[in-house]
């Protein structure tokens, strides 16, 4: 059983923690002490509810309930935990690509690049059928070939994640099959999310570095702020961008890609707060989308008189009347809300983000690679999770990687983390950066900040990244030194995510430890199998650690070249 | 006397308390994703049975697990009243075993010696009340002469 010591690292959010506590308003926090102490079996991986005989477990301590009633037992119970968080993960991608090619084919948003978006939505039909994605061709063919000849090549939807799903309901797959199988699915995750970001860029032109400005002090006291939340069509956001203009709105996100060329939304806060910004009475609308979105809001929405409108609705009509309908709704909110106080904290940071590889000369960070003027490429993703103190594990991660000169590229809710600490200021790179990096990041531009952002966690701005270094570097993955990281992971997504990384030839650090523990079959597999299989492991830890020794072992896992 | 009541009709039967019972107190690691790990198993003090009920030693007051003991092994201490087990004479005979009218003592083959609840007389709390999610398992005075707690339920699917 652990207990939170501190709740955030962020001040902006901790000026409200006395205020809910004040007034008896629960948090994220407050129900995450009353779950304790959280189920063992539940928490190992040791149980299983999929079918109407059990629920099951395997006891660790019991000879006669070793296996589930159907005999699964105490590995296959640990894959299978795996499996589903992997399934559910890729899932998620292929939610968003499909709502948005589906809208684009219809001839919604009028492309930018019209023949790029069709061979696009074509290449999307084909992964929703059974054919291959021509995307994945982008990787480099002893990759593929690699995963050919084990099987883990993604092939369509129907191959890939139906098979996986059904692996929970029964077969007689061994721990190393099994796997593979997940391995398989999170790596169409991985051409899902490619597919988002190339739609993206074909719909709405490149995106380009932005000054940006983070944290709670955005909201806007004198006009009506309107939040997204979460993942929906980016289709949508544009309408309601557009809508707004001309008008006095500010159109803000949390846990939402914040670019849609030419708008963008700044991020208010990162997921482990995302209840706060209602605390401040200066929200008006909110716009939520699926995943990364805490049901909690619905009840905090209540007490701060704000309406939430959801996007993933049965029957949501046309997307330009909706939105419109949105932004109107968000002006009559503002007067009606005017008798709402507002305490909107004086905390922002300014950050550049959104970079891509395009923007870039990654030559120059393999040179720095090869030169020994870095120690290697860390890729830092992931959202918050409650079992940490908020955002602390992945800045002070960040800082200690920083100083031992080791290039940090990073994504999604991650970036926000290390946004809100200046992090992503070019200003502020002097401060947190050794030598050898500093000299890298001061050749490559003057705009790059100390952490370099690569976009939202839809797009796959990091695995582009990654595929030009392997093209600048004539080199494969597994020969870079390069880790990902996820100090503070929470969502399924971030667990395809990891296995996706995994597959392409990438130690991958995952904190908290994934709910497979209890097989030690598994976390075998999923060390010496994958390392095998290639060339990575996905590093589950159990024991405690600070920060300084998780930048130790990431720091090892970059020496192994 | 405080001891341990049990409360069927809240007991989902979620092992919850002997899973903790046996890392808490069985184990040598302590904690979670090393104990499920060790060899030999942990033995748990604590087990769930059927009609939804965690089995406790009641710590009777004509204990015959202590009548039984050939050498005083099985103890009764004397400021709590809480019956325990003295592992290092413990000589493995399993007379305590086959005596007890509710089954809670354990053998336990690896270690040698008998494994049974001592209501954590060494702790503050039991883990097992503690890590309780539905509250079944309360700690409570003993009534004057009663012997234990709980009843069987009458159960309805």
């Amino acid at each position: 059983m652990e207990f939170v010591q501190r709740k955030t690292a962020d001040r902006a959010v901790e000026h409200f923690l006395k205020e809910a506590s004040d007034k008896e308003i629960p948090l994220v926090w407050d129900r995450y002490e009353g779950s304790l102490p959280q189920c063992g079996f539940c928490e190992t991986g040791l149980n299983c509810r999929d079918c109407l005989q059990g629920p099951c477990i395997s006891h660790p301590f019991r000879d006669q309930n070793k296996v589930g009633i159907c005999g699964k037992d105490k590995d296959i119970l640990g894959v299978h935990s795996f499996v589903r968080l992997v399934v559910q993960g890729a899932m998620g991608y292929f939610d968003q690509l499909a709502d948005f090619a589906k809208a684009v084919e219809a001839g919604e948003g009028s492309p930018k690049r019209k023949k790029e978006a069709e061979k696009i939505v074509e290449d999307i039909r084909n992964i929703f059928g059974d054919g291959d994605a021509d995307v994945m061709r982008k990787f480099p063919k002893v990759l593929t070939d690699g995963w050919k000849a084990t099987g883990v090549y993604p092939e369509g939807i129907s191959r890939t994640l139906f098979k996986l799903s059904q692996k929970l309901d029964g077969g007689i797959g061994n721990v190393e099959d099994t796997l593979l199988w997940a391995f398989k699915g999170a790596l169409a995750g991985c051409a899902a999310q490619m597919l988002q970001g190339r739609l993206k860029s074909a719909v709405f032109g490149d995106t380009s570095p932005k000054d940006m400005e983070v944290n709670l002090g955005v909201l806007q006291k004198e006009a009506p702020n309107i939040l997204f939340y979460g993942h929906f069509s980016p289709l949508l956001k544009q309408k309601i961008a557009e809508s707004t203009k001309g008008k006095k709105i500010g159109v803000m996100g949390v846990c939402t890609d914040p670019f849609i060329p030419p708008y963008s939304f700044a991020p208010v806060t990162n997921y482990g707060s995302q209840e706060i910004p209602l605390m401040t009475g200066a929200v008006d609308l909110i716009v939520a989308g699926d995943q990364c979105v805490n049901p909690s809001l619905v009840e905090l929405a209540k007490i701060w008189k704000v309406e939430i409108v959801s996007t993933e609705i049965l029957k949501r009509g046309d997307l330009s009347v909706f939105a419109r309908q949105i932004v109107e709704k968000a002006q009559e909110a503002f007067g009606a809300r005017s008798g709402v106080s507002k305490d909107i904290p004086a905390v922002k940071e300014s950050a550049v983000m959104g970079f891509s590889q395009k923007d870039m000369d990654v030559k120059k960070v393999v040179d720095a690679i090869q030169g020994r003027k870095i120690k290697g490429v860390t890729i830092l993703a992931g959202c918050n999770n409650v079992k940490f103190t908020q955002d602390h594990e992945i800045v002070s991660l960040a800082q200690e990687l920083l100083k031992r000169d080791v290039f940090c590229i990073s994504e999604g809710c991650a970036s926000v983390s290390l946004a809100k600490y200046g992090f992503l200021n070019p200003k502020q790179r002097e401060t947190n950066c050794g030598k050898g990096l500093l000299s890298l990041l001061s050749s490559l531009g003057k705009n790059f900040p100390a952490v370099v952002d690569l976009g939202s966690c839809e797009n796959g701005g990091v695995t582009d990244f990654l595929l030009s270094m392997v093209s600048a570097g004539k080199k494969q993955l597994k020969e870079f030194p390069i880790v990902a990281c996820f100090p503070e992971a929470n969502r399924t997504k971030a667990v395809a995510r990891a296995a996706w990384t995994v597959a392409m030839g990438i130690p991958t650090y995952f904190w908290p430890f994934l709910s497979v523990t209890g097989s030690q079959k598994t976390i075998e597999a999923l060390g010496g199998f994958c390392e095998r299989s290639f060339g990575a492991k996905l590093h589950v830890v159990t024991q405690k650690m600070e920060y300084k020794e998780k930048a130790e072992l990431l720091m090892k896992g970059l020496e192994r070249v | 006397m405080k001891v341990i009541k049990v409360d069927p009709e809240k007991c989902t039967q979620c092992h919850t308390c002997d899973l903790w019972c046996g890392i808490e107190i069985g184990s040598v690691t302590k904690e979670l994703n090393d104990a499920i790990h060790e060899n030999p198993q942990p033995v748990p003090r604590v087990h769930v049975e059927g009609n939804n009920f965690p089995f406790h030693c009641r710590h009777c007051e004509a204990a015959p697990c202590i009548d039984a003991c050939p050498n005083g092994t099985m103890r009764r201490d004397p400021e709590t009243g809480l019956v325990y087990v003295n592992e290092p004479t413990c000589i493995a005979c399993w007379m305590c075993v086959m005596v007890c009218p509710f089954g809670i003592i354990a053998p336990s083959s690896s270690m040698h010696v008998a494994v049974k609840c001592d209501r954590c007389r060494n702790m503050e709390y039991p883990i097992c009340v503690d890590v309780c999610p539905t509250r079944a398992l309360v700690l409570e005075e003993r009534e004057e002469g009663a012997t234990w707690y709980g009843f069987a339920p009458g159960r309805s699917f």
